[in-house]
Parts: structure tokens; sequence; C-alpha cells
């Protein structure tokens, strides 16, 4: 084989692999666990992101755009999450500690583990990164920020226990690029998997 | 060039592309390889000798503390034969708490970590999280660095015992031996271009 063949075999490969799209559709979290009972209550804290410019730091904006998976009763609340304990809680202001530096939003979830394997979600706590320009709704224009809608759509998928998707263009997707906000809108994979668990 | 280095080549760039995703992970940021190990205080491969679990002081997150026999520090840096890992995420009396997407550590893993400080203490954690976790494997007489595949809250199967998982997934994908990663870690903290950023940008 010659060196041109070898250079033309080896971009070949890159391509193949990088265009190959994964056949795997939802995940679970695993074990499979779910909360007790639905609508699903989830707070959204009212101090808001000082990056985002709605005027509710992205709080208004975060209530309505959960909503998007049909089970969830949401609202503000003045009271800041407690780990450990329901409902659960959406901070925008807050890094919990956990979610700095390439972390743009993190879920912190806990459950008990059965031997009935019918495992329950006591508490599930979504803390983001406040020194990431976000954006939402709320606002007109986009540059370089992160959709603040998006990602904690995304983040309330794994708040009621579902975990990635290898489907492009499902908000359980796990990428997502700055000023994208595809995942705003639950895809039919994204249905499959809450309608799996609910 | 040679095969060998043709070879090489294709090795980065496929290594390049599956981290040029903008935003991966549950809600990371993909940083640059070369940054990840400049701003990494140590670079190890070393094993998972024991792990224990427990609440923080204000019993608000559960800590998993790692601690890793180093066999080999790369880049310029050197340090104690053992390192204690704290990464969020645990089970405690029988409540499991999970950042879901953040990098699990599990007893008896094979890995190499890059490690940074808390930005609170001088505990050590796992530098740019899923970026900063790679399983060691062996393929023949090599050994490779493989992406964990499994993250917290993923597929894993509890052992009788609690604490121990077995893996599920594949680990076989796209891997580089340790050599490889060695040098690339090298040029990165040295300053220079590393071979990945000169073929390939």
């Amino acid at each position: 084989m010659n060196r041109k063949s070898i250079i033309s075999l080896a971009f070949a490969t890159i391509f193949v692999i990088a265009a190959a799209e994964p056949a795997l559709a939802y995940v679970l979290l695993s074990p499979r666990r779910r909360w007790s009972t639905t609508p699903i209550t989830v707070r959204v804290y009212t101090t808001g992101n000082s990056t985002i410019t709605d005027g509710s730091g992205g709080v208004n904006a975060t209530v309505s755009a959960i909503r998007a998976w049909g089970i969830i009763s949401s609202s503000t609340t003045t009271s800041a999450a407690v780990r450990g304990s329901a409902p659960a809680t959406i901070m925008l202001n807050t890094n919990g500690g956990v979610c700095t530096g390439s972390c743009l939003a993190a879920t912190l979830t806990g459950y008990y583990t059965t031997q009935t394997g019918d495992d329950r979600i006591y508490d599930a706590d979504v803390y983001t990164n406040t020194a990431v320009q976000m954006y939402s709704s709320g606002e007109s224009g986009c540059s370089s920020e992160y959709d603040i809608n998006g990602i904690m759509v995304h983040e309330v998928g794994h708040v009621i226990g579902i975990g990635h998707s290898n489907v492009s263009g499902a908000t359980m997707y796990p990428s997502i690029s700055a000023c994208n906000t595809s995942a705003r809108t639950l895809a039919s994979d994204d249905i499959a998997a809450r309608d799996d668990l609910y | 060039m040679t095969r060998r280095a043709l070879s090489r080549i294709t090795l980065l760039a496929v290594l390049l592309i599956m981290a040029s995703v903008p935003l991966s992970a549950s809600q990371f940021m993909v940083q640059p390889f070369d940054q990840v190990a400049r701003d990494s205080r140590f670079i190890v491969r070393g094993q998972v000798v024991d792990t224990y679990s427990a609440w923080d002081e204000a019993r608000e997150v559960i800590f998993t503390y790692a601690t890793i026999r180093v066999q080999r520090y790369f880049g310029e840096t050197t340090g104690p034969d053992t390192l204690v890992v704290r990464e969020v995420g645990g089970t405690v009396d029988g409540y499991t708490q999970e950042a879901v997407g953040f990098p699990a550590i599990r007893r008896g893993e094979q890995v190499v970590l890059f490690l940074s400080n808390w930005e609170d203490s001088t505990d050590l954690r796992i530098h740019a999280y899923n970026q900063g976790k790679f399983l060691v494997k062996h393929r023949g007489n090599l050994e490779v660095v493989v992406e964990d595949p499994v993250k917290q809250g993923e597929e894993r199967l509890a052992s009788p015992n609690g604490g121990r998982f077995h893996v599920e997934g594949n680990a076989e994908g796209v891997a580089l031996t340790i050599d490889e990663l060695a040098t690339m870690i090298e040029d990165a903290r040295a300053g220079n271009p590393t071979r990945f950023s000169r073929e390939m940008h």
C-alpha cells in the first residue's frame, strides 16, 4: 500500500467514525427510578442568574420551559434547595459548590435502592454555573451564550429519571452548542422515555 | 512519513473529532486537550485501591473519597505514592446521591486521572469532569487509555457487597497508548503546540 492510499484510508476512517450515528435511543437512569406520583413538583428559586437580562434572571422562562415535559408542576419559590428533601428545586444563582469550570449545570439526584427494583426518587436539585453567560427566551439575540430554557428542560429530564439519549436532536442528547435552542422542544425520543417511566 | 506516524495521526485526529463537540455530556463545555493538561495540578496513572462515601459537614452533599495508588506521574510534576481524590456522589446508609453525567470512580479501576484542587479546599478532584478521567486497558502488549463509558447515573450493576460496580458498556473504542498520551501531556504542559494541534489545526 503506498503512502497516498494510507492517507486516504486514514481520512476515510476518520469520517466514517465521525459520521456514524449511534443506534441506541433514550436511556433511563440506572437503576431505573422515578417519582412516586405525578405531576412532579419542581420549584425555581426566585433569585435568578445575573447573566440573564430578561427581568427575572431566567426564573420565569425556566418555570415555563420545564412544563414541556407535561408532567411537571412548576412554580417559583423563595426557599433554596435542600438536598435530600423534596421538592426538586432549580437554582439559577449558584453552582452549589459542585458545578464549576467546564460544567454548565448539574443535577444532583437522590434515591434509596429497594429490593423490589421499584426505586423512588426522593430529591433532585439543579445547580447552575454562574460564571457562564446564559440567555433566555425572554431576551432577543444571542452571542456565544447558552440557552437556559433548553438547559433546564434537559436537566429536568434528569430530575424525572432520564439519562442521555443518542438520538441527535433529542432534548436529552448529550451535546448542544451556544445559541442553540433545539433542546427546548421535546423530540419523540424524549417523550418515549417519559412515557416509559410514567 | 512512516506508517506508524500515519497511524498515530489517525488516532489523534479521531480524538480531536471526538473532542470537538462544543458542549458535551450532561451540561459540560468541552475544553481543548492541551488546556486540560496545562490546568491540571497532577496527571497520574494509577489504581483505585479504596473508596468510601460520606456526607459533607452540612449534610447536603455525599462525596466519594478514592485512594489512588500512583504508578506514574505525567509531565514535569511529581508527588506522593498515594493520592486521595474527592468526587461528588456516592451512597451512605442506602441513600445514593448522584450528579448525573459526572465522572464516577470505582474501586479496582486502572485509571489515568487529570487532577486539580477544589475551589474551596486543597482536596483533589478530577479536572474538567469526564475529560479528566480515562480507563487503562490492555490491548496485546500495549497499555491504552479509553474514555470511561459509564458516568454517574448510567448503566451499572452493584456487587452483592455494595460499593463496587461492574462496568457495563463498550470501553473498546478509540484509544491512545500510554506513551502517546504522555507525549501529548508533555507537549501541552511545556507550552509547546502538541502534535495533536500541529497536525489538525
